[in-house]
């Protein structure tokens, strides 16, 4: 067997820290590998790019500068190599000589000290750093035949280059079942189904392998799982996280991605329309959603913040996300100064920041909703609604335009307006009474509700300490009449108005004594005034929207008679019309005349208002028909006068060097921009995607070679720059980055050719040897075996129990969460989660609803991270905080009681249903060793639940989905207690 | 030396054994046996902390801190001068706003009078330390504390003030102090998390927290502040499914090592033997939890220290107590947040509120952790993000005013845990608006935090995305050596 002859080799060679002197033996020192890392840990912060803080002018990162004499003496001398500066002062012991200086905290190990001088004694040669190089497609190694035999493509072909020069061998390969399981989760984020697994454990076929990943590369549950990965670098998130962290939706983002994933987009195209979908000409709707990438950002809506220093912010986390997701680069070292280890100077870092700092979006943005700039986003039906609407409307706006009142109607209005005549008035109803009612005292009578003061509307039905409203009365405007009040008594007079257009003017009143008003439950007035009435001693001033209202009176009696005045006066016509009627039409030039024509035809003319009035209803139309359509915060550069962008002393908002302006560019360390690359995001974006870019594709393979994997090629996969770790297989990483490029960007090839190596299908088990030899399975010679992240676990916890409900897309979803997590913590403590009912509980777990400030705790315990920055892994911890969710998070207890339900359901033998539940969450049949253990418990749990038959009931209520009305409650209860030991199980919560 | 980066800390984690024996039968009986070692090395604790920690002579092990979230006014409680008297209804001089930005809420004010107090104040303690009228416990503790008039941020509302004072920087994104220390050091129990926070609500206008001031940010979740909780389960998922009670779930998780023990012979993948351990400290926190909520056993005489509240559960009394019953059981860090502070109108009456709320409980903490002996080994930390300014936001009438956030200078005390006992620190101008003394930035507070601990807080380094992050980041910080005893 191939891998014990692997682990023979072991116990034969010495063991040796791996990478120390592993590659290349005989090749002496590598630059790279070997030197780069502690230079740049312990010496570059001062020798290095950051001109600002740079000490005796030295730079350790360029051999010129390294080499060159100073003062009679060099830093490194290649002719008495102990006469090298750089060896004097590490090796001192005097504290005042010794290089780090204490003060830093870095101390260099002797074994460290020693690789130095032997690389001075080799010559001290110096290497560009590997991930500014572009890539070269490498050449295929030549490996022995038999480990050319356990080879299934060009992937294995390097890893067993490694392999061999180390001494090891792949291990054997892992079972059908377990790599399909394997396969399913890396590719899908869900368990494949037992009869899956069957099939294809008994499949004769020559490619049943390719067959399998074809199958899951081409399932929607794709694109769903690689978008999950995807939304923790984008900082997706369903809030705006700081202060209020108020609703948004992203949502048609993330839609838009899991469809760019599922249609194997091409991720040269993928990002340049996340970076610049919006700059693309013609831009079409999804791809201006696409550029929603860079506003999935945090935003604030503090009411003392200032909005500019909000703004810089948010440029300055779409330059570190944008960095760090396709540079791997931490540019954001930039903002205050020049960067410490890497080739970016503060002013290339404003170069780069320019590209994202003239967009249209504030800095105070919205706590509600989305803030603009927004794309609306109409379905195929609605879209039909809205043309057919917007044809109607243009019809009549047409009819409008076309239509003119005759002259002879203009003619007389003019006269009118000459002679005083005011707007029309609306309609006002006959009056209704409702009343007498006594206060006691003339405040009470004033202060007191006796019912209908707060209503809208009259409510003629509805009786008011016993009196109902009285109809028709008769009292004519702009003249006084009395009213039979007692003394501190009370009555309320009311009636309805009614206009089609806007209307403003003034309602004059007398009243004996005090006096109230509202309009549709709105006080507009009040005067406490004891008096007798008159006309005109109130003044109130009123504007009245179309529609109908209702307008209310209370009249309070003091003492004696009472009474009350009332009229309307219209608004009169605009001084400017006045002045132009005044002088006739005859005086008038043309353009007046038009004026007074105009002003005739939108404001008097019958005919034309009745146009108005049905334009105005479409509008509404179109109106109500666009608020329903969803939006999506998308990016918008300023076209007129883009921002200018100034240097920011130390990084501040408010210290611009305004003498240092910067044009948006790209650091020199890198290529140049194309040469037709327009100076905004997308030219950006096509720099980011050019085919000899060093970074962009070896970024994007590494990054899918961890989610297969475990872990990178590169290992730091958010650092490819000089503190970033050495490649574990170079040549490996520029075969695949090469390949990508040269498939055109094509996604689903390059993580089919990975799975499909025989070193991702290998099995995982972990000989103590290897272990020891190589711990964190840099080398492969096994599979990676780790924690399924929270999302997995909860979408298996659905899927083994038949609850999962596979709907696409759409808003986020609120599922089973412990009460008071938002408003514990929320502003003025009133956010609450409102939990969702059915099939909302039960969606797959990236469309749960994700605010920032408070998030899942059940996910958050399992390490998925807040997402108010760009996070490109996750820790995978083993705490006990994650053993309590699992076992007592109604999520998974619920599932467990639906998937003992499905394993009762199951016809077969008891040993036949734990061989079920084994198979779904698993992917392998219980052995005769864990039957027997589980035979005995599953007794144990009946008799437990039989003693006390409130436990049963009590233990099966957990969870909204309904019991099935067939089984007894003790056999199911016990057989949900199996099931929660099933989804506990360790092989259920690893992916193996 | 060199500190892990992120990805070796992965590793590390699937590293860390817990030393079973790797037979068939992981029972009861054997696992208990194991688990009942209080004293486990730090080696084999799963939740230990970096070996390196603490890395110099610490006062302290374990802190407490009391965190006032909203920004309270240190011109009402501790920073008073009777000079103030004679500045009230006068405009604030240019020359002391000194071009200071202020918040939108007051920039467009056309008026900044100045407001003394509207509370008495006395000198209190051997120091004749000025305390108001709103303090009358926390005054009778004035010998035991420091109080550090200097404290200043950069940070103006309350969203990144809060966020850099608990997580050292303004923009969210990084661990919480807790999170470092968990992370440092690990915790002196296997029974509960090495951090625990416990939030309480003023009557007055509620600012918002964020998951993230105890989060564990780029650190792993396992350092995360866990929310100890006054209604509903204390910690969350902690109550076993109704129905199951305490022998069925050991007699689930006997029978889940077996099985899981079944699996550790297939894979030999020692996380699944920290799988099992972990199970088996869930199910001792689930007793260790309620043990502490349940606050019967205390003695009256305990409880008067707190004052009436401790007997509400959820209110800041009552989390002090159980601070301090945590701090017995080994919690390292025990966060209280207490919300309300935010008094832009209507000061005179909300401080007040808050006031009662905090002071018997604060100086009851302290009197208590006398009692008990544990005062020299546990540090307690009391203040909020920023202070309020010395003019009026909004109109300034005889009785009534507001006062808006400042970070020129604010007040936080610091008491136990090797600071000096009856001390006060820094000056301010007679406007508490500048520092005029001894300026402490809230970095320095931090630093000396972690250096009361144990910790050099250059030293307590991750590696992630290529630099060695900490929690007072890259500016300058010191560690107040004047305050310390």
């Amino acid at each position: 067997m191939n891998h014990l002859s692997g682990a023979a080799a072991l116990l034969v060679f010495p063991l040796f820290f791996w990478f120390s002197a592993g590659e290349g033996k005989g090749e002496g020192i590598g630059f790279n590998r070997e030197i780069r890392p502690i230079l740049s840990q312990n010496c570059f912060a001062c020798h290095g790019p950051d001109e600002h803080e740079r000490k005796a002018g030295l730079r350790l990162d360029e051999r010129e500068s390294a080499l060159a004499e100073r003062d009679g003496a060099r830093v490194i001398d290649l002719q008495n190599i102990d006469q090298s500066l750089l060896l004097e002062r590490i090796f001192s012991e005097d504290p005042e000589e010794v290089m780090p200086p204490p003060g830093s905290h870095k101390v260099l190990e002797a074994k460290e000290k020693e690789t130095i001088r032997q690389w001075i004694a080799e010559g001290a040669q110096y290497e560009d750093h590997w991930a500014f190089v572009p890539p070269a497609r490498s050449v295929l190694p030549v490996v022995s035949p038999r480990r050319a035999g356990r080879s299934h493509n060009a992937v294995d072909r390097f890893i067993q280059k490694r392999l061999q020069e180390e001494g090891l061998g792949f291990s054997p390969p892992a079972d059908r079942a377990t790599w399909l399981r394997r396969v399913s989760f890396d590719l899908t984020g869900l368990p494949p189904r037992p009869e899956e697994t069957s099939a294809f454990v008994e499949s004769e076929h020559l490619n049943a392998s390719e067959r399998e990943l074809d199958r899951l590369l081409a399932s929607s549950r794709y694109g769903e799982r690689m978008a999950l990965a995807w939304m923790d670098a984008a900082r997706y998130g369903d809030s705006s996280v700081m202060h209020a962290d108020g609703n948004r939706d992203m949502w048609p983002w993330r839609d838009w991605l899991i469809d760019a994933y599922n249609a194997n987009k091409p991720f040269d195209d993928f990002t340049v329309e996340q970076l610049a979908g919006d700059l693309l000409p013609d831009a079409t709707v999804k791809q201006r959603i696409a550029s929603g990438f860079n506003r999935n950002h945090a935003t604030s809506d503090e009411g003392g913040a200032i909005a500019e220093e909000l703004r810089v912010e948010y440029v300055v986390d779409r330059v570190k996300t944008t960095a760090n997701v396709w540079l791997a680069l931490s540019m954001e070292c930039g903002q205050c100064h020049d960067h410490k280890y890497d080739p970016i100077s503060q002013k290339e870092y404003y170069e780069f920041f320019a590209y994202f700092n003239n967009t249209t979006d504030p800095g105070m943005q919205t706590r509600n909703g989305n803030q603009a700039p927004i794309v609306r986003i109409f379905s195929e039906a609605q879209q039909k609604q809205l043309d057919s609407v917007r044809g109607e409307l243009k019809v009549l706006e047409k009819r409008r335009e076309e239509e003119v009142p005759p002259q002879s109607e203009i003619e007389a209005w003019v006269a009118g307006v000459r002679e005083g005549a005011r707007r029309d008035p609306p309609e006002f109803s006959s009056w209704s009474w409702l009343g007498p009612f006594s206060g006691g005292d003339f405040e009470t009578a004033l202060g007191k509700n006796f019912g209908p003061e707060k209503e809208r509307k009259k409510n003629a039905r509805k009786a008011h300490g016993g009196l109902k409203w009285s109809e028709g009365e008769t009292w004519p405007d702009g003249e006084v009449h009395s009213l039979k009040l007692p003394e501190n008594g009370a009555g309320y007079l009311g009636r309805e108005v009614e206009t089609d257009r806007e209307l403003k003017g003034t309602i004059w009143l007398g009243s004996d004594d005090g006096i109230k008003v509202w309009l549709n439950g709105k006080e507009l007035h009040v005067n406490k005034a004891q008096r007798s009435a008159a006309l005109d001693q109130d003044r109130v001033p009123v504007t009245l929207k179309p529609g109908r209202h209702w307008l209310l009176l209370k009249v309070v009696n003091a003492s004696q008679a009472a009474g009350f005045a009332f009229r309307w006066e219209s608004e009169r016509y605009p001084k400017s019309i006045r002045q132009l009627a005044e002088r006739g039409l005859n005086e008038c030039t043309e353009e007046e005349r038009k004026k007074l024509r105009t002003h005739y035809s939108k404001e008097v003319w019958p005919e034309g208002k009745e146009l108005d009035g049905a334009i105005a209803k479409i509008k509404e139309r179109e109106k109500a028909l666009i608020n329903v359509v969803p939006t999506s915060m998308i990016m918008e550069d300023q076209k007129e006068k883009p921002r200018v962008t100034y240097i920011l002393s130390r990084g501040q908002y408010d210290q611009p060097r305004k003498d240092q302006p910067v044009e948006p560019g790209v650091p020199q360390a890198l290529p140049e921009l194309p040469a037709e690359a327009p100076a905004n995001r997308l030219g950006l974006a096509q720099w980011l995607t050019r085919p000899d870019h060093p970074l962009t594709a070896r970024v994007a393979v590494n990054r899918y070679w961890a989610m297969l994997f475990g872990q990178g090629i590169v290992k730091t996969v958010g650092d490819f720059g000089n503190q970033g770790a050495w490649p574990s297989h170079l040549d490996l990483l520029d075969w695949l980055a090469v390949d990508f490029v040269e498939s055109e960007w094509d996604v689903k090839r390059t993580i089919r050719q990975i799975v499909l190596s025989a070193a991702y299908g290998q099995s995982s088990r972990s000989l103590p040897v290897l272990r020891e030899r190589d711990p964190e399975n840099r080398l492969l010679a096994r599979a990676s075996r780790f924690r399924l992240q929270g999302e997995f676990l909860r979408d298996q916890a659905l899927a083994v129990s038949g609850l999962l409900v596979e709907r696409h897309g759409g808003p986020g979803v609120k599922p089973y969460q412990p009460p008071n997590i938002w408003n514990e913590v929320s502003l003025n403590g009133g956010l609450r989660y409102r939990r969702d009912d059915g099939e909302k509980l039960y969606r797959r777990s990236l469309y749960t609803y994700w605010k920032r400030s408070a998030p899942m705790p059940n996910m958050m315990i399992f390490d998925a991270p807040s997402r108010e920055k760009c996070a490109l892994e996750r820790p995978r911890t083993n705490t006990p905080l994650q053993a309590l969710v699992t076992l007592n998070d109604p999520q998974f207890v619920e599932a467990a009681r639906l998937l003992a339900q499905r394993l009762l359901d199951f016809d077969g033998t008891t040993g036949e249903r734990f061989d079920l539940g084994y198979r779904l969450v698993a992917g392998r049949p219980a052995t005769e060793r864990e039957t027997a253990m589980l035979e005995k418990w599953l007794t144990e749990q009946e008799r437990y639940f039989s003693e006390d038959p409130d436990r049963a009931g009590q233990y099966l209520e957990v969870g909204e989905f309904p019991l099935p009305s067939e089984t007894t409650p003790v056999t199911l209860a016990s057989w949900t207690a199996v099931a929660q030991l099933m989804l506990n199980l360790d092989e259920a919560l690893t992916r193996n | 030396m060199t500190m892990p980066s992120f990805d070796d800390y992965l590793t590390n984690v699937t590293r860390r054994r817990f030393l079973l024996s790797t037979g068939h039968g992981m029972g009861a009986a054997a696992l208990s046996g194991l688990f009942q070692q209080g004293a486990a090395s730090a080696a084999t604790r799963s939740n230990a902390g970096l070996p390196a920690f603490p890395n110099k002579a610490g006062k302290a092990k374990r802190a407490i801190y009391l965190f006032f979230s909203g920004g309270p006014s240190h011109i009402d409680t501790f920073d008073y001068k009777p000079a103030m008297r004679g500045l009230h209804g006068m405009e604030l001089p240019d020359s002391i706003r000194n071009g200071q930005r202020l918040t939108g809420m007051t920039s467009g004010q056309s008026s900044f009078p100045c407001v003394a107090p509207m509370f008495d104040f006395k000198r209190h303690g051997q120091h004749g330390t000025w305390m108001s009228e709103l303090l009358p416990h926390t005054a009778s503790i004035a010998d035991h504390i420091t109080i550090v008039k200097s404290m200043h941020t950069e940070a103006i509302n309350h969203d990144p003030a809060i966020t850099y004072i608990n997580t050292g920087v303004q923009q969210p994104g990084k661990p919480s102090l807790g999170s470092w220390l968990s992370y440092g050091l690990g915790s002196e129990t296997e029974n509960m998390p090495a951090y625990v926070v416990m939030i309480s609500r003023g009557r007055g206008q509620l600012q918002a927290l964020y998951d993230r001031l105890w989060g564990s940010g780029f650190l792993p979740s396992r350092h995360q502040g866990v929310k100890l909780r006054s209604a509903g389960e204390p910690v969350l998922f902690l109550n076993n499914p109704p129905g199951v009670n305490r022998p069925m779930r050991r007699s689930m998780l006997d029978q889940l090592a077996q099985l899981n023990g079944e699996s550790y012979e297939r894979f030999k993948d020692p996380e699944t033997q920290t799988r099992i351990s972990q199970y088996e400290m869930a199910f001792r926190m689930q007793m260790a939890v309620p043990d502490i909520m349940d606050v019967s056993q205390e003695s009256e005489h305990t409880k008067k220290l707190y004052g009436p509240d401790v007997d509400k559960p959820g209110s800041f009394a009552r989390n002090c107590l159980l601070a301090r019953r945590m701090a017995e059981q080994g919690v390292r860090f025990i966060q209280l947040f207490h919300r309300g502070w935010d008094q832009h109108g209507d000061l005179p009456r909300r401080i007040r509120w808050q006031c009662e709320d905090i002071d018997q409980a604060c100086a009851g903490l302290i009197k208590d952790l006398k009692e008990r002996g544990m005062f020299d080994e546990t540090l307690v930390i009391c203040g909020g993000e920023f202070g309020r300014t010395i003019y009026s936001q909004g109109k300034l009438s005889e009785t009534n005013h507001g006062r808006d956030h400042h970070g020129r200078c604010f007040s936080t005390w610091l008491a136990g845990g090797g600071i000096k006992e009856g001390f006060e620190f820094g000056k301010t101008d007679d406007f508490s608006y500048n520092i005029t003394e001894n300026p402490v930035h809230i970095r320095d507070l931090n630093a000396t935090i972690l250096n009361q601990l144990g910790i050099d807080h250059e030293r307590l380094t991750f590696r992630y995305q290529g630099l060695d992050e900490r929690l007072t980041g890259v500016e300058e910080a010191r560690v107040v050596k004047e305050i310390l005893a």
